[in-house]
């Protein structure tokens, strides 16, 4: 029955009272456990001989114990009384064997589990751990006790003395460690099954019941022994075959027996379960054990929110469990999350997300900042905070009244005004609205400027054909002498601080145009007659297509540059867009963007000899060498409707009407204007008229039959760099001049402008833009910036635009349609 | 890199800012132009409105996430961008 064991020397030295404790944890042991939690068992066990071996250094002398006390009787039997917990055999069998198995491989680390559960497996091996201390005692004892008990004893005497053992133990010690060591650096972070399972079921007492239901099977049977019972009971006093008699027992002394066990550790664990941390849980793919996942589940904790490193640390720390090295391992554990902090740093500065996120957060800022002046814009009422404006105490809702009452106020202004405008003739009646009216005006919102754009000119302004939020400018410098280089930016209504893209070039940008088919690509004219093509989704400035390598590219400045969609073909409704540019040296082309830019010629611009009359002293003028054949061209417009004609407006002052199909004659020529046309315009509602601006300081309104100039307008004493009719009224067009902007409206006058703007004294206007989606006129000037104006209190079209318009320009017409 | 620096810096150089903060999930500042234990103290109490409201915003759909929040108060409007790893508050006095 006793296993055949070797016994190791720290099992010599084994008092009882580490058995004892032993004992007490006997439950925890009989958990099997996988190869990692052993150790945990181990290392408490460690722990217990650690302090029984110092114990048993002291009172190795006093080992005089009850429980060590084996009690023999007189033939030298084994007497000693069983100890109260006696573990199921059965299950200890195995236990012994995987032990013997383990004994055998490993020496004396392995041999420490031995004591421990071969003491718990049997009382026998209790008395095989007792003859252990007992030979530190004395030889003579021992001897006695191997002669009597066998087998396990028989390699005892190697472990001789307390010397040896205290020595051993030490050695021991560090032998367990460094494999403890080991096992901890390879299976820190492996997953440690851990299985739980139920002990039997121990009766400590069994009280089987004395009564029977009347009901149940046995009652019959049990009702006719309490019969035979109470008969004999009867019958007994008086009866021969009774006899009474007394005996005296032996009272056993009653012993207590007290056991402890360690102090079971509680632990509350919570959490609260949110609709999103179920889905979580059913959707999110297995996460691995990692820091981080932990760290991550953590806040749902109910206990702890602390931080990520505290999560790290604490399940690391439970993992080891032994209390010296955790802290060896600790130390080493936050030096590592230290530095793994600082990547961390530089990781989420790097992350898009982070940048993305600066990016929301300008525009929010941006958002604030400018949330009037948007709203605004985008012509909503305008409400002031009422906190801000609350000073004098007075109520907010007596303010909101107020401003509700403004607002009414103006809303019926505007009202009147419309009114008013529309029918001139009322206007001197109105007497008591007349100290209401308020004349038209340009309030300015803000303006698009930043550092980086700062003293370029504003040589041109496009709005993106599908977000009409996106404003594309293009700076340049007009002048030969001025070059420098250019930038072209995309600027959002949602940033008016910084602009969305730059894109840089080397020569200054002289004309922008979107494209419409393909809203992302921008296309650019240069100032050295490079065509390029930016994909406005992409961020940096590379160039979609550079008509560099064409070798039909221009010589001269490009002007101005359009997308067009054409009517290509027979076929009506076939409609492709091409980008048309025309340039200083007299050309106008055509550009295919297939793999490149490939480009035809629409038409050269032939100098045209001035037919005025020349006096016989200038006759030997004609004979003069022309420098150039070709004119240069500033402009160009394609009419609304039909898209084989358009407008050319050239440096000689001539605006030709070309056809697309015919690429050498004009098919008409306007003369009017005394110095170079920098811009023609079709008006949108009455496609039989049109503008011009010129250096020479006028604007000519043309009607398409008429060779020369229906209306002039020459309001200014500089030149008038670009003109657009405003896309909501076909009277209503705006003029840039270098001093100033003005707003023309011909339904209210045709000598004066309706608004004025006068520009800073540094400052030069150089476009104007109407936007399309409000009423608001984009002004740029040649210090860089785009001010954005409001156009207020402007009469908006009425339906019979065009015949008024026709009524306005009549008189004048009437004398060449002749 | 450069590109989030410039941003960060534009960010700061706004009219009307008060404070910029980046905080690590830990409540570690990153980057602040408040000193240390302003940004600590903002960090903390910002942390655990941006879980509840979080938590708040899942708990209706789990589909959907918190993107922004802004909390505007007498003095200031705090803008806080949350994220799994860090925190952006911008402190902003909409007024001026």
């Amino acid at each position: 029955m006793l296993p055949s064991l070797k016994p190791s020397r720290a099992a010599a030295a084994l008092p009882r009272g580490a058995a004892q404790g032993r004992r007490g944890c006997g439950l925890r042991q009989k958990l099997r456990t996988a190869f990692g939690s052993r150790k945990n068992v181990s290392i408490l066990g460690r722990s217990h001989i650690l302090t029984s071996m110092g114990t048993a250094v002291q009172k190795a002398a006093q080992e005089h114990r009850q429980h060590d006390v084996r009690v023999f009787d007189d033939e030298g039997k084994d007497v000693t009384p069983h100890p109260l917990f006696r573990p199921d055999p059965k299950t200890a069998a195995p236990k012994q064997s995987k032990l013997l198995a383990f004994s055998d491989s490993s020496g004396a680390a392995g041999s420490v589990f031995l004591p421990f559960s071969i003491y718990q497996t049997s009382e026998e091996d209790g008395r095989s751990v007792a003859p252990h201390s007992r030979t530190s005692e004395s030889s003579r004892i021992s001897k006695s006790t191997m002669s009597i008990t066998e087998s396990v004893l028989d390699g005892i005497a190697e472990s001789g003395s307390l010397q040896d053992t205290a020595v051993s133990s030490p050695d021991v010690q560090v032998r367990r460690e460094e494999i403890k060591e080991q096992l901890t650096e390879e299976d820190l972070d492996k997953r440690v099954d851990i299985y739980l399972t139920e002990t039997e079921t121990l009766r400590m007492l069994d009280l089987p019941t004395v009564v029977v239901s009347v009901e149940s099977e046995d009652a019959a049977r049990v009702l006719e022994r309490n019969k035979i019972y109470v008969d004999v009971c009867k019958n007994r006093p008086g009866n021969d075959r009774f006899v009474e008699k007394m005996m005296q027992t032996i009272n056993g002394a009653t012993k207590n027996k007290k056991v402890q066990c360690d102090k079971i550790i509680m632990e509350d664990k919570g959490i609260v379960v949110t609709t999103w941390d179920l889905y979580d849980s059913y959707n999110t793919p297995q996460v691995e054990p990692t820091s981080k996942a932990e760290g991550s589940r953590a806040p749902t904790e109910k206990r702890s929110t602390s931080s990520v490193t505290k999560d790290q640390a604490t399940p690391a720390a439970a993992e080891r469990g032994s209390i010296t090295s955790t802290t060896i391992l600790e130390s080493a554990g936050l030096a590592r999350v230290h530095e793994e902090e600082k990547c961390h740093t530089e990781a989420t500065l790097r992350s898009e997300n982070f940048q993305q996120n600066l990016f929301f957060m300008e525009r929010i800022l941006m958002e604030n900042i400018f949330q009037h002046k948007l709203a605004a814009y985008r012509q909503f009422p305008v409400l002031t905070d009422p906190v801000v404006t609350l000073e004098a105490g007075s109520t907010l809702a007596a303010i909101k009244e107020a401003e509700q009452e403004e607002h009414d106020k103006k809303n019926m202004d505007k009202k009147e005004q419309k009114e008013m405008l529309s029918d001139p003739s009322i206007l001197p009646e109105l007497n008591k609205t007349s100290d209401e009216m308020v004349p038209p005006s340009l309030e300015q919102l803000w303006s698009y400027r930043c550092d980086l754009t700062h003293q370029h000119n504003v040589s041109s302004m496009a709005w993106s054909k599908v977000n009409l939020d996106l404003l594309a400018v293009g700076y340049g410098a007009f002048d030969f002498k001025e070059q420098k280089e250019g930038l072209a930016c995309c600027w959002s209504l949602k940033n008016p601080m910084w602009p969305e893209r730059i894109f840089q070039c080397e020569h200054g940008v002289t004309a922008l145009d979107f494209s419409m088919a393909t809203p992302n690509l921008l296309a650019a004219g240069m100032y050295n007659g490079t065509i390029v093509v930016y994909n406005v989704q992409s961020s940096d400035s590379t160039t979609e297509f550079h008509s560099g390598e064409c070798s039909a590219k221009h010589t001269g400045p490009v002007w101005q540059l359009k997308w067009v969609e054409l009517d290509i073909g027979t076929t009506e409704g076939n409609k492709r867009e091409r980008l048309i540019s025309i340039s200083a040296d007299g050309r106008i082309t055509q550009w295919l963007i297939q793999e490149g830019l490939g480009c035809i010629d629409l038409m050269k611009i032939k100098r045209t000899r001035s037919k005025k009359e020349n006096l016989p002293a200038e006759k030997e003028r004609k004979s003069e060498a022309l420098i150039s054949q070709w004119a240069a061209g500033m402009c160009f417009d394609f009419h609304p409707k039909d898209t084989y004609l358009y407008l050319a407006g050239t440096e000689e002052g001539l605006i030709h009407k070309c056809s697309r199909s015919c690429n050498r004659q004009f098919l008409k020529t306007y003369r009017g204007h005394k110095g170079p046309v920098y811009k023609v315009a079709w008006n949108p509602f009455t496609t039989d008229t049109f503008l011009s601006c010129s250096v020479d300081w006028s604007v000519i309104l043309w009607h398409q039959n008429s060779q020369s100039p229906i209306l002039t307008f020459s309001s200014t004493t500089t030149v008038v760099h670009d003109i657009m009719w405003s896309p909501k009224s076909a009277f209503i067009f705006a003029a840039a001049s270098e001093s100033k902007v003005e707003i023309w409206d011909l339904r209210i006058s045709i000598l004066d402008p309706v608004i004025t703007r006068f520009a800073d004294p540094e400052a030069k206007f150089t476009s104007v833009l109407f936007a399309k989606n409000t009423d608001c006129l984009l002004v740029g000037d040649s210090r860089g910036e785009v001010s954005v104006f409001e156009l207020q209190d402007l009469a908006a079209g009425s339906s019979n635009e065009v015949d008024a318009l026709n009524d306005v320009i009549g008189p004048a017409l009437f004398p060449v349609a002749k | 890199m450069a590109e989030t620096e410039e941003t960060l810096k534009r960010i700061q150089a706004h009219k009307g800012v008060v404070a910029t903060m980046v905080v690590n999930a830990e409540g570690i500042p990153i980057r602040t132009t408040l000193d240390n234990s302003t940004t600590v103290h903002y960090a903390g109490l910002l942390h655990q409105l941006t879980m509840k409201a979080r938590s708040t915003v899942r708990d209706i759909d789990p589909q959907n996430d918190l993107t922004f929040l802004r909390i505007r108060s007498k003095k200031h409007e705090i803008m806080v961008a949350p994220d799994k790893e860090y925190l952006l508050i911008v402190i902003q006095n909409p007024s001026e």
